[in-house]
C-alpha cells in the first residue's frame, strides 16, 4: 500500500438524503477527506452502471453510490432498484479482475452528516488499498 | 427424434394459415458444420426445412427483428402472426421475450422441437478439419453421427457437442403451440463448475486473462447482433449522444463494451451461446454471462426464460435483497 497515493472517489449522491447529508457535514464544520468528487443525482435509482464504468475510465480510483435508507426513498422504490443493480455490477467487475473495494454503496440520510464523513473515509481507505486504477483507464493515444 | 417430413408438413400447414406471415426455421447450409437459418413465406418453401444436430442458430432472434420492422409511409403494418421453430434453449428466449413484452403471446406461433444437442463448429473443425461440403449430423444416445457427403463418421457426444448442450437442462421446449416428435429426457445438471473454477483465481490473474481476451476484440458487434435478448432499436454502444463507449478498439473501450454487454444481459441471458459461437476472435464471452446467471440464481433465486409470468429481474425488487456489501 502506497501511503502517498491519494485516490479520487466519484460519489453519486441522491438529492434528497445523501446530498443533504453531505451538506449537513459541511454546515456542521465536519472535516471530511477532500478526495471525493460529488455528483448530485435525483435518486440513487438514476445512476446507470455505465456512469460507474465511465468514471473508472476517466481516472477515478473508486466510486461511491449513496441514497436514502431502504424504505425512505423520495420516489418510494428507487434505491431498491439501485441495490439490485449494483450488487450485480460489483460481482461482474470482480469477475473481470477489478477490486470490488473500489465500488462502494451506502445509505446516508439527511441527518447523518457524521455517517457521511465515515463513509468517505472507508471509501478512500478501500481505494488506497486497491491502489491506482490502471486496468481500463482511458489512455492518451499519441498517433 | 423429429421426423423431417412431419416437420415440413407442420410448417406447410402453419404457413398456409391466413393469419401467419412467415415461419423461421433452418435449412441446409452451403458448406461446413452449421445449417443456415430459413424464412418460409410460401407453402412450397417449406420443403427446404430441416432439423438435425447442425441447427445451431437461435431462430428466436429473428422474431424480434421481424416484429420491429419499420413500416413505410402510407402502408398498414402487417399484423399477421410469426411462427418460429424452437429448440429447448430457443424456447427460453421466446419466454424471456414474453416476460419483457417484446411481443404478445397471441402474435406468435411456436413450433417446439425436442433437441438432443447441437454440434459446436470449433470442436468439429478440430477433429475433422474444415468441410467444404454441408455436413449432416444426427445425435442419438451418446454418439453423434456425422455425414460428410456420404462418408459417415461417428464420435462421442462430448467430443463434438456444444458446451451448452452438455449441460442442458431444458432439452424440451418450455412453451409451444405445436409440439413435434417425442420429448427427450434431461441428461445433465448445471452446477456452474466452470465459473467457480474461474472465481478461484486472484484478481490479477483474472485481469491478465481478460486483458488478453478483450484486447483481441475487433468490436464487430456480432455478439450483440446475434443475441436474441439484444433487441433495442437504438443500442447504447452505437449511440453517439451520449457516447458511453468510444468506438476505438483499445483495451479501455473494449473492456467497458464487454462489461456493459454482460451487464445488460444480467438476469436475462438464456444461455443459447450464440454470442460465443459467432465471435470471430474466439473470446469466451459466455464466461461473463454465466457469472451473471450464477449470481442471479444464488442471490435472487431467479432463472430467466423459464416462467412467462415472471417479472423481469432488474425491473422488480424485494425489500429483503442482499445488502451485506453496503457500507
Amino acid at each position: 500500500m502506497n501511503e502517498d497515493f491519494e485516490p479520487t472517489i466519484v460519489a453519486f449522491l441522491c438529492n434528497w438524503c445523501s446530498y443533504a447529508g453531505a451538506d449537513l457535514a459541511g454546515t456542521s464544520r465536519m472535516h471530511y477527506l477532500p478526495n471525493v468528487r460529488i455528483i448530485r443525482v435525483m435518486c440513487s435509482g438514476r445512476v446507470n452502471p455505465l456512469f460507474l464504468l465511465n468514471a473508472l475510465q476517466q481516472g477515478a480510483d473508486g466510486v461511491l453510490i449513496s441514497g436514502c435508507h431502504p424504505g425512505d426513498c423520495h420516489y418510494l422504490e428507487g434505491n431498491y432498484y439501485a441495490r439490485r443493480r449494483f450488487v450485480l455490477m460489483r460481482k461482474l467487475l470482480e469477475h473481470v479482475g477489478v477490486d470490488p473495494g473500489r465500488i462502494n454503496m451506502s445509505w446516508v440520510s439527511a441527518s447523518e452528516g457524521a455517517k457521511f464523513k465515515d463513509i468517505i473515509e472507508k471509501a478512500v481507505e478501500g481505494a488506497k488499498e486497491s491502489g491506482p486504477m490502471e486496468q481500463f483507464k482511458r489512455r492518451k493515444i499519441n498517433w | 427424434m423429429v421426423d423431417i417430413e412431419d416437420l415440413r408438413e407442420k410448417a406447410r400447414e402453419t404457413i398456409s394459415r391466413d393469419d401467419v406471415r412467415c415461419v423461421f426455421g433452418w435449412k441446409r447450409g452451403t458448406y461446413g458444420y452449421e445449417s443456415a437459418p430459413a424464412v418460409v413465406r410460401k407453402p412450397e418453401d417449406a420443403d427446404s426445412l430441416i432439423f438435425d444436430a447442425t441447427c445451431v442458430q437461435n431462430p428466436a432472434s429473428f422474431v424480434v427483428l421481424e416484429e420491429k420492422l419499420p413500416v413505410p409511409r402510407g402502408k398498414e403494418p402487417d399484423t399477421r402472426k410469426i411462427a418460429v421453430f424452437v429448440k429447448g434453449c430457443d424456447s427460453r428466449a421466446v419466454v424471456q421475450h414474453l416476460v419483457e413484452n417484446a411481443y404478445l403471446r397471441e402474435n406468435i406461433v411456436v413450433l417446439g422441437i425436442p433437441c438432443m444437442g447441437v454440434i459446436d463448429r470449433r470442436k468439429a473443425e478440430k477433429l475433422f478439419g474444415e468441410s467444404l461440403e454441408p455436413v449432416e449430423a444426427e445425435c442419438s444416445g451418446d454418439k453423434v453421427a456425422l455425414n460428410f457427403g456420404g462418408e459417415r463418421k461417428e464420435v462421442e457426444r462430448s467430443d463434438v457437442l456444444s458446451e451448452k448442450c452438455l449441460r442442458c437442462r431444458y432439452p424440451n421446449p418450455i412453451l409451444s403451440d405445436i409440439m413435434l416428435g417425442t420429448e427427450v429426457e434431461k441428461r445433465a445438471e448445471d452446477e456452474f463448475a466452470d465459473v467457480s473454477e474461474f472465481e478461484k483465481k486472484s484478481a490479477d490473474e483474472k485481469w491478465a486473462f481478460w486483458e488478453e481476451q478483450f484486447s483481441k476484440c475487433v468490436r464487430c458487434y456480432a455478439c450483440r447482433n446475434v443475441c436474441p435478448m439484444c433487441y433495442c432499436i437504438d443500442c447504447v454502444v452505437t449511440k453517439l449522444k451520449p457516447q458511453w463507449t468510444r468506438r476505438s478498439t483499445d483495451i479501455s473501450e473494449n473492456t467497458v463494451y464487454h462489461i456493459q454487454r454482460a451487464w445488460h444481459l444480467a438476469g436475462r441471458c438464456i444461455e443459447c451461446m450464440e454470442c460465443e459461437r459467432v465471435c470471430p476472435m474466439n473470446i469466451p464471452i459466455m464466461t461473463l454471462n454465466r457469472k451473471m446467471t450464477k449470481e442471479v440464481r444464488e442471490m435472487f433465486d431467479h432463472e430467466p426464460g423459464v416462467d412467462p409470468e415472471a417479472k423481469p429481474l432488474l425491473a422488480s425488487y424485494n425489500p429483503q435483497d442482499p445488502e451485506e456489501y453496503i457500507l
